[in-house]
Parts: C-alpha cells; structure tokens; sequence
C-alpha cells in the first residue's frame, strides 16, 4: 500500500477526467477520453518522427540548461567567496529576476535567428538565475571550520574553492540543477509553439490548430514523462556524487 | 402574509421583465478584416433590431483555435472565422454554421489581397527562388499558411521539404524579410501599406493568385443549437449587419474613422481611411464554390483533412435578408 500511496491521487485525477470526458457536460472535443489520448500517445512513441521531434526539444533544452549550469556554477560560487564579484553582480541579478525573459525573445530571433540558436540563448537565460542565485547562497553557507582547516594546511584561494567550496556547495548547486531544469524544458516548449517548425511544443500548436485536442494532451503527457524521467535521472546523480546526504523522491 | 405578497410581486415583475430581455448573442471576433460587424457595436444607431429583438457582446480574440474551445465550452453562440477554419472545425465535428460572409480575397485593384512579399533587391525573382528559403506565416493551418502552401506547390516546391513555412507575428514580417530570417513574409493592412512605405520590399504573389480564384477569407458563423433555438433573432442580426455592411461600403471612410475613434482599430486614422480594403459583399452572400474548392484543396493537395467535409451543409444562408 506505502508503495502505491505517490499514485494515488494521479490515478484519482485520472478518474475525474475520465468521468468528465464521459459525462457529456463538455465536447468531446475539449475533454477526450483517456482511450483517445492513450491511442495518439502510441502513435505518436511509435513513430521515428516522435522521437525526432522530441530529440529536437530535449537538444535546445539540454543546450540552454547546460551553459547555464556551467556559468550559474561559476558566477554564484565567486559571488558567494567574493564580496567584490557579489557587489558587482547582485543589483544586476537581483534587479532583473523578476522580468519575464520570454519578452526579450523577439528581439532574440532577430539577434540569433529563427533556429535552434535563439531558443537556446533564452533557456540559458531563464536557467542562469535560479542557478546562479541558489549557488551563491551555497557558496556562502559553506561552514567556515572547513575553510580555515584548509587556510591551515596551506591551500590557496583556488585550490580551497575547487577542493572545499565546491564540493561543500554541490547540494545546493543540485537543488539549482533540479529548478533549472523544468525550467528549460518548459521555455523550449514555449518558444517551439511561438516560432519554431519542429520540437514537441510545435507540435502542439500545430494540434491546437487542428483542434486535435486529444494529440495535444498526448503532447502534454510526453513532456510531463520527459520532466519526471529527467528529474529521477538528476536525483540519481545527485546521490551518486552527494553520496553524504541523500535525497528521497517519493516514486524513485 | 402582506411581506410575502409582496416578495412574491416582486419576483413576478422581475421574471416578467427577464423574459422581455432580448436575447443575447455572445459574439467571438477577430482583430482584421471585419469592419462592418464591429460597426454594429460601434454605431448602433445602424442597427434598429439591436436592443429590441437581441443584444450582441462582441468579445475579442486574437487566434481561431481559442475562439472554438471558447465556443466549445459554451461561452460563444456565434462568432467570425476563415472560412477554412469552419472546415477544420466541421470535420472534426464541431456544430457550427456559416450564415453570412464578412469578406473575400479578391483579384482587382480596387481591392486588397493578402500579399507574400520579399526584398526588393533580394535574389529571390520568383516563386521558385524560394527552394531552399522560409516563408512566414501568421500561424499553422491558417489562410496564411494555406495561401503560402498554395503558392509553394504552384511553383513546384514541396513546403516543409524544399521551403520551411515559419509561422512569425504580422509585426515582425517586415524587418525579418529585410534581414533575410525569412526570405518571404505575409503582409496584411494595415502592416502592408506601413512596409511599402519604408521601401524596400516587393509582391511575390497574392493570396488569391495562389489560390487562383476569388474566394471567401472570413465568415460569420452560429451555433446550430442556437439557430435552431433563436431563428428570429438570427434573422434580426443578419438584417441589421446587412444595413451595417451596405452603411460601411458607401460610407467607408466615416465608418473607419468611427471605428477608430470606438477603438476597435490602432492604425493611425489617416492612414487607416486610405488603405484599400479587402472585397465585401453587400447582401453578405457566402461564394460557397469558393469554399468547395478550398476544401478539396485541404483535403487533396495539403492533406490537412482525414476525410472530405460537405461544405452545402456547412453553409446556411436561409437566415440573411431576401
């Protein structure tokens, strides 16, 4: 039973769409049933194309979230030992978080092109604030006995950042990893259904246009699996290299 | 007992005075091409049914596909759409009516036609130079995008395999064809007459030279269910948006510059009033061949239909004035 209990309330929301569907209170059209969706879901994982399509997102999400992790990292670990760099960089980071990046996405498309280019520079975009902002708290909250035990063996400035900081930051820099990553995945979705002639959120407006509703939630269901498969992966990896303090996912 | 009479006589009054309401028609429109029916609500002293045998909310929105899941969750009776979007719409099984036609693509230079423009010294000459390019479109499984396919397939290119079709905003059509993002682009007015003005571009081909006949771009359409319910008051509206039509056609630039000041329209006025305008027909008469070969054309050419939709049932014309 303890096993089953993450299920539960999917499989209850799962019961309240189908008797919605089946209820005749709506369109079949705006609630298809859960056989409907089911059978464009297989369509579509059956198909070569579905997997291209969805290589296609994943590859302008991965691109965006992994240079955003690589600079996030970077950026909030010399903010978070530095108080020169942090003075520097926090109005800035601060100061812009709240804007919605999305908006700046027209004037992307005539910088970086319609392609994958453009896409790809948002993501970065979106995923460099939450990763640079949670590893800069990390990087501060490093206890400081560690760093004097290091200042007391002799080790440098670097060398303490790459042998001490680093390590002793990576459960935040993972809990940054885990934000960054929904969220690159969401704007590639968002920006292939405003501008784009592939990838999965292409593919949904073009369902949308179609009033194919049933294969735009078969769309939804794809991404969602994408999400959850990605975020075990990451918690995996988290706790091969954070092996010091595990973290539970309800249905790993 | 005297407080009950009362409440009583007062529920009464208010029951009587609901069923004398007129009744309402919840109206989704467009935001180009559709001025003679936004004169009805900008200019109701045009419409002497409206008030008396029905009232009309016109409600705005910016795409069809949300348009239709508004009317399929019982918030729309009616509303405006391409007529290939009815198609769309029929086939998939939606219950849902042409009755009057708003506007039409068509040859003549008295009228504006959608246009697919590119750089005036661009190395693009002909629609065969698009092989290998993109063209831009409003949105997929649009006209636009059809109108585009239609022009593709003229030239002997495949869309998507030899020409991408790049579905971008009207606004960004002009500078993404300057900067060579897109090699084509769809102009509508107003956002035509403002990129001729900066220069630079010139027509590829038309809307209706792709398709190759004049044929319907938007229609009015109604919910079956309210037309079976409501045939008096549908009738009543047709008669007041025929005034409406045959008022905007011989008043034109009055009507836009009501338009404008109603705010139904952003284009600065002056130069609102001088941009051609798309053909409309004065009794508001659907080109129901038109439709026919269009979808044919969505059925047989682009495969954008699983399977053929009867356009003789689809259209209704029995409500418009005689």
């Amino acid at each position: 039973m303890k096993a089953l209990r993450p299920y539960i309330l999917v499989l209850v929301l799962l019961a309240a769409w189908e008797i919605a569907a089946h209820s005749s209170l709506w369109s079949p059209l705006l609630f298809p049933s859960l056989e409907r969706i089911g059978r464009e879901f297989w369509l579509f994982v059956s198909r070569p194309e579905g997997w291209w399509q969805t290589w296609t997102s994943l590859y302008r999400a991965f691109g965006g979230f992994v240079l955003a992790a690589v600079a996030g990292v970077l950026l909030g670990m010399l903010m978070g030992r530095s108080a020169f760099v942090a003075s520097l960089l926090d109005p800035l980071f601060s100061g812009t978080y709240a804007v919605p990046k999305l908006a700046l996405f027209p004037i992307f498309i005539f910088v970086f092109g319609l392609g994958s280019l453009s896409k790809i520079v948002l993501i970065f975009l979106e995923c460099l604030y939450p990763m640079t902002i949670i590893t800069y708290h990390g990087a501060r909250a490093v206890q400081p006995v560690l760093l004097w035990s290091a200042q007391n063996m002799g080790a440098s400035r670097a060398r303490t950042l790459l042998r001490v900081v680093f390590p002793a930051t990576l459960p935040y820099v993972f809990a940054a990893l885990r934000v960054a990553l929904p969220v690159a995945l969401i704007v590639a979705i968002i920006t292939e259904m405003i501008s784009s002639v592939d990838g999965l959120g292409y593919l949904v407006t073009y369902s949308l246009s179609s009033l194919k509703t049933d294969r735009m939630l078969a769309l939804v269901v794809v991404i969602s699996l994408l999400g959850l498969a990605l975020d075990h992966a990451l918690v995996a990896l988290r706790n091969r290299l954070v092996y010091w303090e595990k973290l539970d996912t309800y249905c790993a | 007992m005297k407080r009950a009479l009362c409440i009583l006589a007062g529920i009464l009054v208010s029951t009587f005075a609901v069923a004398q309401e007129p009744t309402l028609i919840r109206l989704g429109r467009g935001f180009a091409a559709e001025e003679q029916l936004w004169l009805m609500s900008a200019r109701p002293d045009l419409t002497p049914n409206q008030g008396k045998k029905y009232q009309l909310k016109q409600i705005l929105f910016q795409a069809n596909p949300e348009r239709f899941q508004a009317y399929l969750a019982g918030e729309l009776d009616a509303g405006t759409a391409p007529g290939l979007a009815v198609i769309f719409a029929r086939a998939q099984g939606v219950d849902m009516k042409i009755v009057a036609s708003i506007s039409q693509e068509a040859a003549g230079k008295q009228y504006f036609t959608t246009a697919y423009m590119v750089k005036d010294d661009g190395p693009i000459k002909t629609a065969q130079d698009l092989k290998g390019g993109t063209v831009g479109v409003v949105g997929y499984k649009t006209a636009t995008d059809l109108w585009a396919r239609a022009g593709l397939l003229n030239a002997g290119l495949v869309p998507d395999r030899d020409t991408k079709v790049f579905s971008l905003g009207f606004p960004a059509m002009g500078e993404s064809v300057r900067t060579r993002k897109i090699q084509a682009g769809t102009f509508v007015e107003p956002f035509y007459s403002a990129e001729m003005a900066k220069g630079g571009l010139r027509k590829l081909f038309t809307a209706t030279e792709a398709v190759g006949y004049d044929h319907e771009l938007l229609d009015i359409w109604f919910s079956e269910k309210f037309l079976k319910a409501h045939p008096d008051v549908v009738r009543a509206f047709l008669a007041d948006y025929v005034a409406a039509t045959k008022y905007y056609l011989a008043n034109m630039e009055q009507a836009k510059r009501d338009l404008s000041k109603a705010g139904f329209v952003r284009t600065p006025v002056d130069i609102y009033v001088k941009n051609l305008d798309w053909k409309r027909d004065p009794d508001a008469r659907v080109n129901v061949d038109s439709l026919k070969k269009l979808s044919t054309f969505m059925l047989d050419k682009l495969q954008w239909l699983e399977k053929p939709v009867n356009v003789d049932e689809m259209v209704d014309q029995s409500f418009l004035p005689r």
